[in-house]
């Protein structure tokens, strides 16, 4: 009597703890599903729209998010280099290559909650597409780092782990025909403070 | 050792009913997180502030942003409203380099967006109703709403809010005050 007792909440608290810690640790996750990677670039076009999966319907709930609308524009999250590896706030890094159309960008360096590094200083740690200086071919090169670099500087300060979020504003590449042939500028590691 | 098998079949029985168990576990709890949460984007605003009511969302305003993500070159104000009562309209008079409007059901879906572009002489004119709302409007349209854009959304409960562009800190001022003079009210009709 006493031994199926045992496996009947043997059973209960499998089916409880996993079920919950599934949930939990899915939603914990950056990679979820619906995503679309552009080389280090991670987007969810479809995420806070009536037509999202389930996983991304809970998250939205549990974090708050109003996610951006189609005729907004569209978010970018890129959590590592071209090498592999992850992004360090403690890092140099060359944001470099064309951009595809939009109104405007912005680019932003973000912490683990993907809002902005906080710098302790007027400069934020932000730039926007009018506010850069372009190339002759019209791509953008970007310095990313704590010391001040020639050209378009992105200031980032402190340790730990760091995020590039770029939104491209009033653009075509939004509605989901537009990013099959989408290409994104490379973020490649130049050096790290010790 | 026969009965030492016989418990070890029962142990895998029940180890493996607890992962069946699991699984149904873990459909339930998804399913029922947006039924349930007390921390999605409506319930964050209704904490913040009254229906009808336009809230800055960014943290310039002071204190922690009430939603979280919003590009931090931008400025964005959403007001809840509920088309149960009434047809909404929202107004922005003034010019920014660039708005964005979206429309969210009461559990965060956008519904619908538009920008700027969209709008007559780019100024913020819209009214927010139902399918049912908008027959009535299309027999007699009032004067006063002939320019402004009309967003049909079958919902009740939902939220609306303005996003706008801010380039540099020399348009911080400008921006905040097209928030300011930004209205969100119930229309009579």
């Amino acid at each position: 009597m006493l031994k199926n007792a045992f496996l009947t909440l043997l059973s209960l608290a499998i089916a409880i703890v996993g079920g919950g810690g599934s949930v939990w640790y899915a939603l914990k996750v950056q990679d979820g599903v619906g995503a679309i990677r552009i080389g280090q670039w991670t987007a969810f076009p479809d995420i806070g729209t009536p037509s999202a999966d389930p996983y991304s319907k809970a998250r939205v709930a549990r974090e708050g998010v109003l996610a951006l609308g189609r005729a907004e524009g569209l978010s970018f999250v890129a959590e590592r280099d071209t090498g592999g590896a992850e992004l360090k706030r403690e890092c140099t890094y060359t944001i470099e290559g064309g951009f595809p159309t939009a109104r405007f960008w912005t680019l932003y360096a973000a912490d683990q909650s993907l809002g902005v590094v906080e710098t302790g200083k007027p400069r934020l740690a932000g730039l926007q597409s009018y506010g850069v200086v372009r190339q002759p071919d019209n791509s953008v090169i970007i310095s990313a780092g704590h010391h001040p670099m020639p050209g378009n500087w992105l200031l980032t300060d402190g340790f730990g782990r760091m995020y590039f979020v770029l939104t491209f504003y009033d653009t075509p590449i939004a509605s989901s025909t537009g990013l099959s042939d989408v290409s994104l500028p490379h973020i490649v590691k130049v050096g790290c403070d010790a | 050792m026969r009965n030492f098998y016989a418990a070890m079949r029962r142990l895998l029985h029940a180890i493996l009913l607890g992962l069946l168990g699991a699984g149904i576990v873990h459909i339930a709890v998804l399913l029922l997180v947006p039924e349930f949460s007390e921390r999605d984007a409506w319930s964050r605003l209704s904490m913040a502030s009254d229906l009808y009511r336009m809230t800055r969302l960014d943290a310039e305003a002071g204190g922690a942003p009430v939603v979280k993500s919003v590009d931090p070159l931008f400025y964005a104000t959403a007001c809840r409203f509920d088309l149960g009562e009434g047809m909404v309209r929202i107004k922005a008079p003034g010019h920014v380099p660039f708005w964005s409007v979206s429309v969210y059901d009461r559990s965060g879906h956008n519904v619908y967006s538009f920008n700027d572009h969209t709008a007559t002489g780019g100024v913020l004119d819209a009214v927010v109703l139902t399918p049912a709302q908008m027959i009535d409007v299309r027999k007699d349209l009032p004067e006063d709403l002939q320019g402004a854009i009309f967003v049909e959304a079958p919902i009740e409960e939902g939220i609306f809010v303005i996003r706008a562009f801010v380039p540099d800190d020399s348009w911080k001022p400008i921006v905040s005050r097209f928030f300011e003079q930004s209205s969100c009210e119930l229309q009579d009709f």
